[in-house]
């Protein structure tokens, strides 16, 4: 694998998406208590380019970088890319890159580590301190993680997981968040923890590099550290915690450590998500007690403002358990050509693109994902045939709205596990992740005579000899016609 | 000085008056601690000028109510483990 040019940490890549018009510099004030979060908002729903707030009003010296990964654009700067790389451009050099050997971390001195720039400890420990925005009006609080990474690690099995929590203020040295049952900090504590009523040492870590933030949004069954170093081409850099032992980026811009408790909790949300709804109501949530503080001189904040599309929840979450998916089903031999979750579905809807080889093929590649570590979060499989292309929602609705047959296509799979963030589950289902699931498959039956039984597709592309496309499409203007480019 | 305080309940009918509560509140007086939380004893009136303070109430999914109440906060309550403060 060639050497790879990527940002290296969150403020090369901000420079680097200043420098190619991805970023637009903001230096008048901006209010941390809703403003901030309504620019973020703002430009994820006009999909324009991401703001770098330097000036936050009552926060003298931090900036916020908001919808750092909230178009493909940004990503591909953020892989190192040129950002104009198409998405299939993309998903390979993601498929290349994560079926790489693994790149372990490197362990550096606390001297050299950037994070270790200032250190709150003891008394001094206050969140506040931190420009911690009010993200969406009518949020149940400020939000001190919404793109960042949360750091445990199995102290049995040694797995070491950065994920993606959304974590609330609840006063100077709490916070609380969602962690759902299913999801791999879940089960470190329902394994291990809480069983014994022990606390779970944690360290949140926010201004990640972008590459480090992909890794701890991607359901990938390699660890974390390692993903970042397959990403980015090097060794991820850590430092060790000040008050446990684990180890977090050293060129994050702020480390929040503490303790995860097992046996108090106060209440989380209700928040905005990435569905476009604030779903689940205040509860009771996981609480997480905060022993220090540590963070770069200048620190950047990063902020997601989820809501409807789109913002990088659901952009780098479609883009990553599309492809993590795709490995898993080309894993079992299935002759996938392709999968993608359009990122307007708020990661709810798989689309799988296969040759219909055999029967059965798409209830076998549905059982495979909702059966997956994936499978909890969407909770539609549309498959459609290799003709059909899986980037183009108007190919494929096409292709949902003529070939799913309603009593044979459409096949649902009860009491499966869902999040708690489905708006259109019960509210009890919400409460203890029970899930329902779909399978719309859009094949044409093996057993239907593909001569006399399967409907030809009537497109300028299908029916027409190519000669005659040809000369259509080279006559195009000369025919007085103006817009069309295809 | 008279504080700002917030709550959330899912039923308004959670604000019983004329009687000790105990509710999770969170302060919206300006400043670098606004919107952090407390548990406290607290009395509420939906008679504005009953109390001091005044009390803004947003249900379920954060939807402002149009209902305004005056608080007394009473007393602070820590429910917090000793071991873990």
């Amino acid at each position: 694998m060639g050497k790879i040019s990527a940002p290296r940490n969150n403020r090369e890549f901000i420079d680097a998406c200043v420098k190619s018009g991805d970023a637009v510099r903001i230096q008048q004030e901006v209010d941390w208590d809703n403003e901030a979060g309504a620019i973020v908002r703002r430009v994820c729903e006009l999909g324009e380019a991401a703001p770098f707030m330097e000036n936050i009003k009552d926060y003298p010296g931090f900036s916020y970088f908001g919808a750092p990964l909230s178009t493909y654009r940004r990503m591909a700067i953020a892989l190192g890319m040129d950002p104009a790389s198409t998405l299939p451009q993309i998903g390979a050099e993601y498929l290349k890159r994560t079926n790489s050997e693994p790149i372990a971390p490197i362990v550096i001195d606390k001297r050299d580590a950037p994070c270790k720039e200032n250190i709150l400890l003891g008394d001094d420990v206050d969140l506040c301190k931190l420009p911690v925005p009010l993200v969406h009006d009518g949020d149940g609080g400020r939000y001190v993680g919404t793109w960042h990474g949360v750091i445990t690690k199995h102290p049995v099995r040694g797995d070491v997981n950065w994920g993606m929590y959304r974590q609330m203020m609840w006063d100077g040295r709490t916070m609380s968040g969602a962690v759902f049952p299913f999801s791999d900090l879940g089960k470190t504590l329902t394994d291990y923890y809480l069983p014994r009523g022990e606390g779970c040492p944690f360290a949140t870590a926010i201004g990640l590099s972008p590459l480090a933030a992909m890794a701890a949004c991607a359901p990938s069954p390699i660890p974390e550290p390692e993903l970042c170093g397959m990403l980015s081409g090097e060794p991820v850099r850590l430092v060790k915690c000040e008050t446990n032992d684990l180890e977090v980026p050293a060129d994050a811009e702020i480390i929040i450590e503490g303790m995860i408790l097992p046996d108090y909790k106060v209440e989380e949300g209700p928040f905005g998500e990435y569905t476009g709804y604030r779903t689940s109501p205040r509860d009771f949530r996981v609480t997480f007690r905060v022993d220090a503080i540590t963070y770069r001189n200048n620190a950047t904040m990063t902020i997601s403002n989820m809501g409807v599309p789109q913002d990088e929840g659901q952009l780098l979450r479609s883009f990553s358990l599309g492809l993590e998916l795709e490995k898993l089903l080309k894993s079992q031999g299935i002759p996938v050509t392709g999968v993608y979750m359009h990122p307007r579905s708020t990661h709810h809807m798989m689309i799988v693109g296969v040759k219909p080889t055999y029967a059965g093929i798409a209830m076998q590649i549905a059982q495979l994902a909702f059966g997956s570590k994936l499978g909890p979060w969407f909770h539609m499989v549309m498959v459609v045939d290799d003709q059909t292309d899986i980037f183009n929602w108007d190919e494929v609705y096409h292709a949902f709205c003529t070939r799913c047959n309603p009593e044979r296509g459409i096949h649902v799979f009860k009491n499966t596990t869902g999040t708690a963030l489905y708006p259109h589950a019960t509210p009890h289902d919400r409460k203890y992740s029970i899930g329902s699931q779909v399978l719309f498959d859009c094949l044409w039956p093996v057993d239907w005579d593909k001569t006399n039984d399967v409907p030809t597709l009537v497109s300028f592309k299908n029916v027409y000899p190519k000669d005659i496309q040809e000369r259509v499409t080279n006559n195009w203007a000369d025919y007085g016609f103006r817009g069309a480019k295809k | 000085m008279a504080n700002k305080w917030e709550v959330f309940v899912m039923d308004l009918g959670e604000l019983a008056e004329g009687k000790e509560l105990e509710l999770t509140i969170r302060t919206l007086n300006d400043g670098l601690h606004k919107y952090t939380y407390q548990r406290a004893k607290v009395e509420v009136s939906s008679k504005l000028d009953q109390f001091a303070d005044s009390l803004q109430v947003r249900l379920g999914r954060g939807q402002l109510s149009d209902r305004r109440f005056s608080i007394r906060v009473i007393e602070r309550v820590e429910r917090m483990p000793a071991r873990y403060l």
